[in-house]
């Protein structure tokens, strides 16, 4: 009788064991991220699809946990993450908009044995602080930083940083990045800082570039910080009578751009590749979780990826796919 | 009150309504050649607040319309936007013709319009909230559409040769074609205004709606024209944009809600209505554009831009307010 027990005891044991050992080898995932319902987060979903048909193969599952909305963030970013817990995953794709507010659920899904890969939006610091695999995403600073040298690469001398959200910390990195970028291959650059009331206003963004080109003749490159900004810069350009010697670059872009890139109006434009940091931040997840694979690489930079008359076709083929 | 003065003498100019928004001009165009340059009153420097002036004058006017009326509507920052992706999506995404695009822009202002003004006279609730619900709801459809359909939030249009003409070229190389668009619309607006009933109809709505409603002024349509007049201007903007720029997005416009209310005020439009003139609103918005692109001829540091801008619109505004009072407490001399 008692060795019945101790039997039945012993299998339960080992079924149980069998049981958990079973969902550990296939990775249950949950990916945290914003609406699709923008471009941007439509290439991040693309990466996240695309990654899954890998995930599955290996009897995986993957789930995008979306906000509702941008309203408050970072506080809705970590209840995702708190609710990806309660779905008991063994890993958590997460960026890290709100660090404050954030930070305290990615502990706690660490400290709960999850598997954390931070993309999108962070630091490898702040990955090695929470104890996450990886950060797998794009750095302001840096990705300016190459829009600098790039200008400096083609010979561009005096780089004029248009920053239409004076303030916005991601933006203001943008444009140090590029003006340390050129200064540090023996160029100058400055930011020029545009008013609130001109934001949103391509005519008087495009004015004011307009009045300071014409005011210094010696700038002969030019960055915005959005895509729109940069159809504005491109008219702002033409009025000045600068075609010829002031050359256009932007971060991030839209299709207006690449149809001035390929027909050589602008030089480039500077993408984070959002595809790439779903697909990368998924894949290398799921390898960590079912195989022990991890990246020594860290962080994992997606960007920046330029965009110029060298790669003009291809992008526009990702772009008709949506991944770009 | 806003017909001709009585005299033509100095003290009655100054009188005028729009006496103050003209000295306000004149005070900043000064400013900006003392600190600035010549160059800013030359043609391609004069383009440069002129351009902006044009598209934003165009949908102020109508909005000082609304608040001489009593009525204010913000849904404009998501009309342009609504005007520009409307013609963006219709005729650069479908590829069909631009007048096709054209019509589609314009009918969406109509429509929104028709909606503020139905709900405004219908509800009885402010016209602020209505059209900050209306503001909202556009950029909501305006984004959910856009995704939908061509999965952006960009769109680029190349427009006909025709359109680019009337709608988005540059006159001389500088002048954006929508400047001669807001000097022939504002002399449709002086007409309309200072010389028939309507114009008078509207200040008397601003001055007290009941009274004005019970003398047989049929404020209800006056209210809903206004609406209507003021996001199919927006629209108009919008459109103009996406033709001149070659380019739309979804989030676009939002500053010329408080932009074109700043306009008017400093036109010397009362905010509480019942005040104010075609041409002062003219003249407001010069000086808005001025005083916004003066920056840039000028040698201070850009990080300076918003206070210079801040400080300036108020010391235009004061300045209008002692010109008003004096208007409204003038009393002619017993003869």
């Amino acid at each position: 009788m008692s060795n019945l027990i101790q039997g039945l005891s012993r299998l339960a044991l080992s079924l149980t064991l069998a049981f958990s050992a079973s969902s550990v080898l296939a990775a249950n995932i949950a990916v945290v991220g914003g609406k699709t319902d923008d471009a941007f987060w439509n290439k991040i979903k693309k990466g996240i699809d695309d990654a899954r048909l890998i995930v599955e193969a290996n009897g995986g599952k993957v789930n995008y946990l979306q906000l509702q909305s941008y309203d408050n963030l970072g506080p809705d970013a970590a209840q995702l993450v708190r609710t990806a817990m309660s779905q008991k995953v063994q890993g958590i794709v997460v960026p890290n908009w709100v660090p404050e507010a954030e930070d305290e659920a990615i502990k706690a899904a660490v400290a709960a044995g999850i598997k954390v890969i931070m993309i999108n939006a962070g630091t490898i610091e702040k990955a090695n602080e929470l104890g996450a695999i990886n950060y797998v995403g794009s750095d302001e600073y840096l990705a300016g930083k190459a829009g600098g040298e790039y200008f400096a690469a083609k010979g561009q001398k005096n780089v004029l940083c248009v920053n239409t959200v004076p303030g916005a910390a991601n933006l203001e990195a943008r444009c140090k990045g590029v003006i340390e970028g050129i200064t540090g291959k023996g160029g100058k650059g400055k930011q020029l800082p545009l008013p609130a009331t001109s934001f949103g206003d391509p005519t008087a963004v495009a004015e004011a570039i307009k009045a300071t080109l014409v005011g210094d003749k010696t700038i002969d490159g030019l960055i915005t910080i959005s895509a729109g900004d940069a159809d504005s810069a491109a008219i702002g350009i033409g009025q000045a009578n600068a075609s010829e010697t002031v050359k256009l670059g932007t971060f991030d872009f839209n299709e207006a751009n690449l149809d001035r890139i390929k027909n050589g109006k602008q030089l480039f434009a500077i993408d984070q590749q959002p595809y790439l940091q779903s697909l990368l931040g998924v894949l290398m997840l799921n390898a960590y979780i079912d195989f022990g694979n991890k990246l020594p690489t860290a962080p994992v930079l997606t960007g920046p990826g330029i965009v110029d008359a060298s790669n003009i076709d291809a992008t526009l083929a990702g772009v008709k796919k949506g991944a770009r | 009150m806003s017909s001709s003065s009585s005299s033509l003498s100095i003290s009655g100019l100054l009188r005028r309504p729009e006496a103050g928004a003209f000295l306000g001009l004149l005070g900043v165009l000064i400013f900006f050649v003392i600190f600035g340059s010549m160059e800013f009153l030359k043609p391609s420097g004069a383009a440069s607040w002129l351009n902006v002036a044009a598209s934003l004058g165009i949908i102020a006017l109508p909005i000082g319309l609304l608040m001489i009326a009593g009525e204010l509507d913000i849904s404009i920052g998501a009309m342009i936007p609504a005007g520009s992706m409307t013609v963006a999506i219709l005729s650069g995404h479908y590829g069909l013709p631009i007048w096709v695009g054209i019509l589609g822009a314009l009918s969406f202002g109509v429509i929104i319009g028709l909606i503020n003004g139905y709900l405004v006279i219908r509800t009885a609730v402010p016209s602020l909230i209505v059209t900050l619900g209306t503001l909202f709801a556009v950029q909501g459809i305006v984004l959910g559409l856009s995704v939908i359909i061509t999965g952006t939030t960009s769109v680029a249009l190349t427009a006909a040769p025709w359109a680019k003409f009337i709608f988005g070229q540059f006159v001389g190389g500088t002048f954006q074609v929508i400047i001669f668009w807001w000097l022939a619309i504002t002399a449709v607006y002086i007409f309309v205004v200072h010389f028939t009933r309507y114009g008078n109809w509207i200040f008397a709505m601003g001055g007290d709606k009941i009274s004005a409603r019970n003398a047989g002024i049929p404020t209800e349509k006056l209210t809903i024209t206004l609406f209507v007049l003021s996001s199919t201007s927006a629209a108009f903007v919008g459109m103009c944009q996406a033709i001149l720029f070659n380019s739309a997005q979804v989030s676009a416009g939002m500053t010329f809600i408080f932009n074109s209310i700043i306009s008017v005020v400093v036109g010397g439009v009362l905010l509480t209505g019942g005040f104010g003139s075609i041409v002062g609103i003219f003249f407001g918005t010069l000086t808005f554009a001025v005083v916004n692109q003066g920056i840039y001829f000028t040698t201070f540091d850009r990080n300076w831009s918003s206070l210079i801008i801040g400080i300036m619109l108020l010391l235009a505004v004061l300045m209008n307010n002692t010109f008003r009072r004096m208007a409204l407490s003038y009393a002619p001399k017993k003869k």
